[in-house]
C-alpha cells in the first residue's frame, strides 16, 4: 500500500526535521515539499495532495511554537494525521453475520478485477466455514460466464447464470432468490464494468440494486489507476449505497495511491487487497491496525517492515 | 490555466526565478491531468529552457508564447516519428503469401482482448481474413471471451458476404498450454489455410512479473511478429511509465537476440472514461517515443479510432 512504501520517504523527509538545526517555515515547506512530491508519484489525488500540505501548514504557527523538539512533534504528528485520514474514511467496515443471507454487490470499472476478487471473497469465507456462493449478473462481457463459472468450480463454490437471459437484473434477482432459499450465508452478485459517462449502464447498476437490496456494495478499483479515480468512484457512491472498497493488482508495481481516492470519494473503507490472479492472493485489510501502526511513529521502520 | 501568466507581464528578460513560481503551477495542472509527475517535470522544464532570456513585451504575446511553447512540445510527443500502416503491410504480407501477425500485449485488464476483438473488426472491413490465436491459456474464460467475439464478427460478416469465406477464425488449445507454441501452430496453419492476418491475444501480466515476462518474450522472439502492440489504458496514472519501461526491457534483456523486438506501438484504451485526463496519452509516448496506433473509446467494435494529437493536447491545457 502506498503509504506503507511512502515509510521511507516520509522518514527521510522528517529526518530533515530532526538535521535542522532551526526549524523555520523554510525547514517545513522543504519538508512538505517531499512528501507531496512522493504522494504524487504515488498517484494520490493532486486535490488531496494540496489539502494536505494545507492542512499542516495551517496547524503550524511558528510564533506561537515554543522549543525545537516541540515543533518536530507537531509538525510531525499534523503529518500523520494528515496521512491517515487519506485511508480512515472514519466508519465502521461493514461485516457480514453468521446464519442468515447477506448479499454482497460489486461494482466497478471495467476490468478492475471485479469478477476475480468475487471468487476470491466467496472463498475466503469458505474457507472461514460459511455458505458461500456466486451469482454472474454480466450479461455483456464476452465470456462473463465461463469466466465466473470456472473459477467457480475451481474454488467448489455454487454458481448461477445464465447464457442466454440477457437482462442481468433478471439473473441477479432469481440468483439472489434461490440461493436466500437454500440458506446460502454469503450470496456474492458479480456486475458488468462500467463507468460514469454511460447513463444506461449506470441505471441498470440501480436497477441491479433495488432488485437484489444488498447487505454491502463492493467497489472494486485497481491500484494502477491514476488522476480518473476520483471522479469515478464518487459517480458510483452518488448512483448506489457503496459501502466498502477493495483494491487490486496491488503485487504490481503501483503504490495505489489513485486508488485511495476512492476511498475519500466514497466515504468507505478498503476492506482488502488482491495480491494476485490466483484465488488466494487476497488479504484483509484493517484500517485501524494499519493507522495505529502508522500513527505509532516511532515505529516508522515497522511500517516499512509491512 | 494561462492567466497565471499575467503577472509576468513587464519589460525586462525573463529569468528562471520569474518562471519558476509559474512552471510550479502548470506542472500541477499537468499532474491533475494525469500526466506522471516525473514527465510533468521534465515538460516544464522544456518550456522553461526556452523562454529564458527572452524579452517580455504585452500579455498577449507572453501568453501566445508559452501557449506555443507547451501545445508544439506535446504535439510534438504524440506525433508518430514513424508511420505504422497495418493496411498496406498486411496486403503485402498476402502478395508475399504469408500471414501479417500482430501481438498484443500489457498489464492485466486493459482490454488486450477487448480491442483485438476491434481491430479484427476493422480488418475484416478491410477485406482481411484473421485468425485470432488464444495464446492466454491462464485466465479462466479467456478462450471463451474470444470465441464469443468469432462468432458475433462472423455474423456480423456472414461468408455470404465474401464469397462463401469465414472471415475470423480462432485457433484454440484450451487452457495450461505454452502460449509461445500455439502461436508457432496458429501462424504456421494461416500460412496453410492463406488466412491474411494473425491476431495473437495474450494474457495480462504484471511488468515486473519475471517469468511471465520471460514467457511473453519468448513468445514474441520466436514468432518474430510484424508488430507488437502494447495495450495500456487510459486510466493509468504514473504506472504507465513504469509499464512501458519494463516490457521493453524485458522484451530486450530476456532475448538474447541483437537487435531485440520490442514494442512497436501503442493500443490506448479506455479513452471513454477519462472525459478530459488525457495525460497517459502524453505519458506513454513520452516515455517510448512509439506511436499510439489506436484509440479505445468504448465497449463495441467499432469504438476503435486514429489518434487526434491536437484534440489530445487541447484537453490537457483546457483549464
Ligand atoms: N496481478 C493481478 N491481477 C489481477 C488481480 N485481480 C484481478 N486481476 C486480473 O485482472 C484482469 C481483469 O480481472 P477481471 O476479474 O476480469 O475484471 P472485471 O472487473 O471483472 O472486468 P469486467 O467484468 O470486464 O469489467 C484479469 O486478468 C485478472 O486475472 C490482482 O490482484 N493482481
Ligand atoms: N469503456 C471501455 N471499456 C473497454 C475498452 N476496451 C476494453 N474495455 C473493457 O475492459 C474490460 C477488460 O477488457 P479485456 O479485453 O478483457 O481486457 P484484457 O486486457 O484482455 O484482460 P486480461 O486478459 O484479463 O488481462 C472489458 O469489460 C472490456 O469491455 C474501451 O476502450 N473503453
Ligand atoms: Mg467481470
Ligand atoms: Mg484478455
Amino acid at each position: 500500500m502506498v503509504l506503507a512504501d511512502l515509510g521511507r520517504k516520509i522518514t527521510s523527509a522528517l529526518k530533515s526535521l530532526s538535521n535542522a538545526t532551526i526549524i523555520n517555515e523554510e525547514v517545513l515547506n522543504g519538508m512538505l515539499k517531499e512528501i507531496c512530491a512522493a504522494l504524487l508519484e504515488a498517484d494520490v489525488n493532486i486535490r488531496l495532495v494540496k489539502q494536505l500540505r494545507e492542512n499542516v501548514r495551517s496547524v503550524i504557527d511558528f510564533d506561537e511554537m515554543a522549543g525545537g523538539l516541540n515543533k518536530r512533534r507537531m509538525i510531525q504528528s499534523a503529518v500523520f494525521k494528515e496521512l491517515v485520514k487519506l485511508i480512515d474514511p472514519g466508519v465502521k467496515a461493514w461485516q457480514p453475520s453468521k446464519g442468515r443471507n447477506n448479499v454482497i454487490m460489486f461494482v466497478g470499472l471495467q476490468g478492475s478485477g471485479k469478477t476475480t476478487t468475487c471468487t476470491k471473497l466467496a472463498y475466503y469465507y469458505q474457507r472461514k466455514g460459511w455458505k458461500t456462493c456466486l451469482i454472474c449478473a454480466d450479461t455483456f462481457r464476452a465470456g462473463a460466464f465461463d469466466q465466473l463459472k470456472q473459477n467457480a468450480t475451481k474454488a467448489r463454490i455454487p454458481f448461477y447464470g445464465s447464457y442466454t437471459e440477457i437482462d442481468p437484473v433478471v439473473i441477479a434477482q432469481e440468483g439472489v432468490e434461490k440461493f436466500k432459499a437454500e440458506n446460502f450465508e454469503i450470496i456474492i452478485v458479480d456486475t458488468s464494468g462500467r463507468h460514469k459517462q454511460q447513463d444506461s449502464l449506470f441505471e441498470e447498476m440501480l436497477q441491479v440494486e433495488q432488485a437484489t437490496k444488498p447487505d454491502n456494495i463492493i467497489f472494486v478499483m485497481d491500484a494502477t489507476i491514476g488522476q480518473a479515480c476520483e471522479v469515478q468512484a464518487k459517480a458510483f457512491k452518488d448512483k448506489v449505497d457503496v459501502a466498502s472498497v477493495i483494491i487490486t493488482k496491488l503485487d504490481g508495481h503501483a503504490k495505489g495511491g489513485g486508488a485511495l481516492s476512492a476511498v475519500a470519494a466514497t466515504r468507505s473503507p478498503v476492506i482488502f487487497i488482491g495480491t494476485g490472479e490466483h484465488t488466494d492472493d487476497f488479504e484483509p485489510f484493517k484500517v485501524q491496525p494499519f493507522v495505529s501502526k502508522l500513527l505509532g511513529m516511532g515505529d516508522i521502520e515497522g511500517l516499512i517492515d509491512k | 490555466m494561462f492567466s497565471m501568466f499575467r503577472n509576468l507581464v513587464g519589460s525586462k528578460t525573463l529569468t528562471p526565478e520569474d518562471l519558476k513560481p509559474v512552471l510550479d503551477k502548470m506542472k500541477d495542472h499537468l499532474i491533475a491531468k494525469n500526466v506522471a509527475a516525473d514527465i510533468a517535470v521534465k515538460l516544464c522544464e522544456s518550456v522553461s529552457a526556452k523562454l529564458e532570456g527572452k524579452i517580455l513585451g504585452t500579455f498577449g504575446s507572453i501568453a501566445s508564447t508559452v501557449k506555443t511553447t507547451l501545445t508544439e512540445a506535446c504535439v510534438q510527443i504524440l506525433s508518430p516519428r514513424r508511420r505504422v500502416d497495418i493496411l498496406r503491410d498486411a496486403m503485402d504480407a498476402r502478395q508475399n503469401k504469408r500471414p501479417y501477425v500482430i501481438t498484443f500485449c500489457g498489464v492485466n485488464g486493459v482490454g488486450k482482448s477487448t480491442n483485438l476483438a476491434k481491430v479484427c473488426f476493422w480488418l475484416v472491413e478491410n477485406g482481411l481474413s484473421v485468425l485470432i490465436a488464444a495464446c492466454d491459456t491462464f485466465r479462466s474464460g479467456a478462450v471463451e471471451q474470444l470465441r464469443t467475439h468469432v462468432r458475433k464478427l462472423n455474423a456480423l460478416h456472414p461468408p455470404s458476404r465474401h464469397q462463401g469465406r469465414e472471415m475470423v477464425q480462432l485457433y484454440e488449445r484450451g487452457y495450461g498450454k505454452d502460449s509461445a507454441g500455439i502461436a508457432m501452430e496458429a501462424i504456421a496453419s494461416a500460412r496453410d489455410y492463406r488466412i491474411d492476418v494473425v491476431l495473437v491475444d495474450t494474457a495480462g501480466r504484471m511488468q515486473d512479473n519475471e517469468p511471465l515476462m520471460r514467457a511473453l518474450t519468448k513468445l514474441v522472439k520466436v514468432n518474430q511478429p510484424d508488430l507488437v502492440l502494447f495495450v495500456g489504458e487510459a486510466l493509468v496514472g504514473n504506472e504507465a511509465v513504469d509499464q512501458l519501461t519494463k516490457f521493453n526491457r524485458a522484451l530486450a534483456d530476456f532475448s538474447q537476440q541483437q537487435p531485440p523486438r520490442l514494442i512497436d506501438g501503442i493500443i490506448l484504451t479506455k479513452f471513454d472514461t477519462i472525459d478530459d485526463k488525457v495525460g497517459a496519452a502524453v505519458s506513454m509516448t513520452y516515455t517510448t517515443g512509439q506511436p499510439i496506433v489506436f484509440v479505445g473509446t468504448g465497449q463495441t467494435y467499432s469504438d476503435l479510432r486514429n489518434l487526434n494529437a491536437r484534440a489530445v493536447v487541447a484537453s490537457l491545457l483546457r483549464a
